[in-house]
């Protein structure tokens, strides 16, 4: 199963109704917490969860590493970014690779990619592929099946 | 008795050790300071963000002396120009609850000029960041693409920049501080327009912060400065997270991209990460001692920005 879990809705749950971005540590904690609960709370057995940034504004370094960074160290299963910007990874992809991490992030059409640390990024896809979480296209490109 | 600081003309990083000596030798004994400021021409986001962290040390620290507990004062500029720009940027908004103001200062709407992209603002806690990147979002885009020249996409990034700078005030001063963001056409230095951000505050500064754990560590070399270099350069913070670190690091990292300047005072020291056009010195060490810490970032108008 796959689990969605909204960002935007989260920070506005947990934060405060009114902002949209994702800067400063402490609302950071806050939100991984509120994507800690969704996770510990999902009804079934989650082999996936799709973390959406969909309508979340900026994302500091701060945020990046708060919530991306140890949600990665914190939960051993799979998570897949999605509705990522340019401006987001441009916080997201330092920091993994900082952590020697990486994580998947699904593109508009669908396709995964890993970003962070490129060996960890290898490992990353190798593994999902292994586990059939991930399908390769005929062009070699990788999808969730 | 009250003790004099004269307030530099040109009032802006280059002239701020001026100041700061100033306000050293005056609030030495603990004395009533008056900050005059009535013959300023011109003053940067910096200067206005420092004399506000000057004022909150100025009533915070009267060493018990004759000035302990009473506002400091402060003449304002005289010349009319000089003070509608003041009020504009914000400036009398926050001095009015530090200083005692000798002067007229006009009813003018703070941030009422394109220029000035976020008034002078306090910074007390996250969620003060969090309104600074939201205002800034909007105003900044315009100024960063149509006049700067730097990608739309870019304005992201500014504004992770100016959080990261905002929320060292909330995690490391122990105090409130200031944040402030201008742009306009540098003459002096690169005769191109640039944007300014200014984050100050009267905090415990950047040596106090990281003594406990790294004074050991750098021996007989600690001090103001290797502080300095120990979070700007080395990326190292006083929480043992290993994720901690990465706002400086974030900031260098989108300044280089953009051929960008930030520089950081605290204490007695002063580092800076310096672009090609710039003729700053990388490390001062042996300043006059100024409160708390002050960051200075400068990115320029895109294209060629050698001397």
């Amino acid at each position: 199963m796959i689990q969605h879990i909204d960002v935007h809705a989260v920070l506005q749950e947990s934060v405060s109704g009114v902002y949209t971005d994702l800067v400063t540590r402490p609302t950071g904690r806050v939100v991984r917490e509120g994507i800690e609960r969704a996770m510990a709370t999902a009804a079934g057995e989650v082999a996936v969860a799709r973390i959406d940034f969909t309508r979340v504004g900026c994302i500091d370094y701060s945020c990046a590493d708060e919530i991306v960074a140890k949600l990665l160290r914190s939960r051993p299963g799979v998570l897949v970014l999605m509705g990522v910007s340019d401006g987001h990874r441009e916080a997201i992809e330092p920091v993994l690779a900082g952590h020697r991490l990486a994580v998947l992030i699904e593109r508009p059409d669908g396709t995964l990619e890993a970003v962070g640390a490129p060996d960890a990024a290898a490992a990353l896809l190798e593994e999902l592929v292994a586990r059939r979480l991930a399908a390769r296209s005929a062009g070699g490109t990788l999808t969730l099946t | 008795m009250t003790r004099l600081v004269d307030v530099p003309s040109q009032f802006d990083d280059r002239s701020f050790d001026q100041f700061a000596g100033a306000f050293a030798e005056a609030a030495k004994d603990g004395e009533r300071l008056l900050f005059d400021a009535h013959a300023a021409e011109w003053a940067s986001p910096y200067g206005l963000v420092g004399l506000l962290v000057a004022g909150q040390a100025a009533r915070g620290t009267g060493h018990g002396g004759e000035g302990a507990g009473e506002r400091p004062l402060l003449t304002a500029p005289t010349h009319a120009d000089v003070l509608t720009y003041w009020t504009r940027a914000g400036f009398f908004r926050e001095a009015a609850e530090l200083f005692e103001i000798h002067g007229k200062v006009p009813r003018v709407k703070a941030a009422a000029e394109s220029d000035v992209l976020l008034p002078v603002t306090p910074v007390r806690a996250a969620e003060d960041v969090h309104a600074v990147v939201s205002n800034i979002q909007q105003r900044a885009s315009a100024i960063l693409a149509s006049e700067l020249g730097l990608d739309p996409k870019a304005t992201m990034g500014f504004a992770m920049a100016l959080s990261e700078a905002c929320q060292n005030i909330v995690e490391h001063a122990g105090t409130g501080g200031w944040v402030a963001v201008q742009a306009y056409y540098w003459r002096r230095t690169l005769a191109k327009r640039v944007v300014v951000i200014a984050v100050g505050d009267a905090g415990v500064g950047f040596r106090h912060s990281l003594e406990p754990t790294q004074s050991k560590r750098f021996g007989t070399r600690w001090g103001d400065a290797a502080a300095l270099e120990a979070a700007l350069i080395q990326g190292i913070s006083r929480f043992r997270d290993p994720g901690r670190g990465q706002g400086l690091a974030g900031i260098r990292r989108y300044l280089a991209r953009w051929d960008g300047k930030i520089a950081i005072r605290s204490g007695t020291a002063r580092i800076a990460i310096v672009p090609k056009w710039d003729d700053d010195v990388p490390l001062k060490d042996g300043l006059p001692p100024f409160p708390g810490a002050q960051v200075l970032i400068i990115i320029p108008e895109q294209g060629s920005t050698k001397r």
